[in-house]
């Protein structure tokens, strides 16, 4: 995954609570500036859950309700962590390249 | 039909169970400017059945198996279009032209749902069968009927454009039912595995992509463009998509 990467921004929303899917678009859109597009966003979402790290919330939830509500599984938030984790170490890096000192 | 409605609905049916109705609602707060990524996604998702998220037990398969026979319709239209075509016409004299046949055939025999062993659920098959097959069985035998009359051979401007319609609406008719028949047939048949729809796919492929071959090869070797160059690349972006879709249904071993 990559900083920009759709299956990363949609954990990174979903780390603070279960969303639905136009609402997964509308807090990426609050933290990046601009709303995935259909194809990436849904794309994503179901690599995510084939991938086991988003699962629908609720298990007594209808499964023909209108807007399903989807959340972060463990196994994704420890993949969240890591790949936060080596983002912000190759971003350290590269201020320190640039000369400048990582706040 | 508004795009929107029109656009999810190229999605798989999986993924339009789950979002449909948000991916709706995207593309009608978006508009246009959404059309490409959401038809560039729709495609992807059809290339990646393992990702499909089922909202019953066995439905990637079931639409899987669905979806090979459409592909291998589809293809057999495509065909009769551009034929005639010495480079894939089934000939005992040219056994080489048949060729792209014997994987095609495989594939098809592979994913065939296959019927459970009991009385009362074939007897419920039959039915089903009989009912969704009526119709273009009885629209063929009045084309064959027609064409052995003779009323073909003597027919001129409207008439005869009307047989042309005629012709290419039972072929379609009939390729619609065969699909419709594997498709309500998978609701009571024992599908076949995820292995080996993958296999399946991946020999369907393999046909298409000897069929394209052989028309490239006949091309080369006559000096013309047999057929149409549409129809060998059509082939050739088919074959590259059931390859695809078949490896990835393949279970993976971690």
């Amino acid at each position: 995954m990559h900083s920009n990467d759709a299956q990363m921004l949609v954990l990174t929303v979903l780390a603070d609570g279960p969303l639905h899917g136009y609402a997964i678009n509308t807090a990426i859109q609050e933290l990046t500036g601009s709303r995935l597009g259909p194809g990436s966003l849904y794309g994503a979402l179901s690599r995510l859950e084939a991938r086991d790290l988003i699962r629908p919330a609720g298990t007594d939830a209808a499964p023909q309700e209108r807007h399903r509500t989807m959340e972060i599984t463990d196994t994704g938030r420890d993949t969240l962590r890591a790949e936060l984790e080596q983002m912000n170490r190759i971003s350290q890096a590269g201020l320190r390249a640039l000369g400048i000192t990582p706040a | 039909m508004k795009a929107a409605t029109l656009i999810t609905g190229l999605y798989p049916p999986a993924v339009r169970d789950r979002w449909g109705a948000d991916i709706s609602d995207e593309l009608e707060a978006i508009g246009p400017r959404s059309w490409p990524d959401a038809v560039t996604g729709a495609v992807r998702l059809w290339l990646r059945p393992s990702t499909w998220p089922e909202t019953f037990a066995g439905q990637t398969r079931r639409v899987a198996a669905v979806a090979l026979f459409v592909v291998t319709s589809a293809t057999m239209l495509l065909l009769r279009a551009v034929e005639p075509s010495p480079a894939v016409t089934a000939d005992t004299r040219h056994i080489a032209t048949s060729l792209w046949l014997a994987p095609t055939l495989l594939g098809m025999a592979l994913a065939a749902p296959l019927p459970p062993l009991r009385w009362a659920a074939l007897r419920r098959m039959t039915v089903v069968a009989i009912r969704t097959l009526a119709g273009p069985a009885a629209a063929l035998s009045a084309m064959v009927l027609a064409a052995n009359t003779g009323v073909v051979r003597q027919a001129s401007g409207l008439t005869d454009a009307a047989l042309v319609a005629y012709y290419w609406g039972t072929l379609a008719f009939a390729a619609v039912g065969m699909c419709i028949l594997v498709a309500r047939v998978a609701k009571a048949a024992v599908l076949p595995s995820a292995r080996r729809l993958g296999t399946a796919l991946v020999l369907l492929g393999t046909g298409l992509a000897c069929a394209s071959l052989q028309n490239v090869l006949v091309s080369i070797k006559t000096g013309s463009v047999t057929g149409s160059l549409a129809a060998t690349v059509a082939l050739a972006l088919l074959a590259a998509a059931t390859i695809s879709a078949g490896h990835d249904l393949q279970p993976r071993h971690s």
